[in-house]
């Protein structure tokens, strides 16, 4: 069998095991969605999230046997 | 993405205290075994482990079924669970014959405060953004 034979042969095989692929086209237009997400404000924390955070931080700095009692119920 | 709403909800609300479990059995397994302390945490590790997480997926539920109803900020709603939960936690380590440590029972006046916070900005922050990214929100 020569080459140009094996190839046809192999073309064919291929074509017959590779299915076409069927509805390439998006579902969907996404171009909104992109737009919605470049127009969404960035996260903006208030100044008083800010100073809970602080509180926390120094309660647990200073009464570290908060600790467990929080991991507990977290 | 409009479909079960409750499973997502279920599945936002249990991301972040399931993520911050392995750092809970982490510390609580060094407590016991690395530092010795004479404490049987492997009694009641199951609260955590178990309770808590399910807790905050069906806490998120409820906040997703009544966002149309009541107008309560996620982190209020956050900050109202452990009101659910401390009771619980408590009833749970005492039919389980745990004795809480002193220094644990000494610090209850600074860690329920402490609590409600870290839930109030926890469901704030965490849980409001997998809300967004599950388009919850």
């Amino acid at each position: 069998m020569s080459n140009q034979e094996n190839e046809k042969q192999l073309q064919a095989l291929l074509k017959q095991t590779l299915a076409p692929v069927k509805n390439t086209e998006l579902q969907r237009d996404l171009w909104p969605q992109m737009l919605r997400r470049l127009d969404a404000q960035p996260l903006r924390v208030p100044w008083f999230d800010w100073a809970l955070a602080a509180l926390t931080a120094a309660a647990l700095l200073f009464f570290p046997g908060t600790i467990p009692a929080l991991f507990y119920h977290l | 993405m409009n479909q079960h709403t409750y499973l997502r909800a279920y599945m936002a609300g249990i991301v972040f205290p399931t993520v911050f479990l392995l750092v809970i059995a982490t510390a609580f397994a060094m407590m016991r075994y690395v530092f010795n302390i004479p404490v049987p945490i492997e009694r009641v590790i199951v609260f955590p482990m178990a309770v808590v997480p399910n807790l905050w997926g069906l806490w998120n539920m409820l906040f997703v079924a009544l966002r149309g109803h009541l107008h309560l900020s996620i982190g209020l709603h956050g900050a109202l669970l452990p009101i659910l939960l401390a009771p619980r936690g408590i009833v749970v380590a005492s039919l389980l014959n745990f004795p809480i440590p002193n220094f644990a029972a000494h610090a209850f006046p600074i860690a329920a405060p402490v609590g409600l916070i870290v839930y109030y900005l926890a469901w704030k922050y965490l849980v409001s953004f997998f809300n967004r990214v599950l388009e919850l929100a």
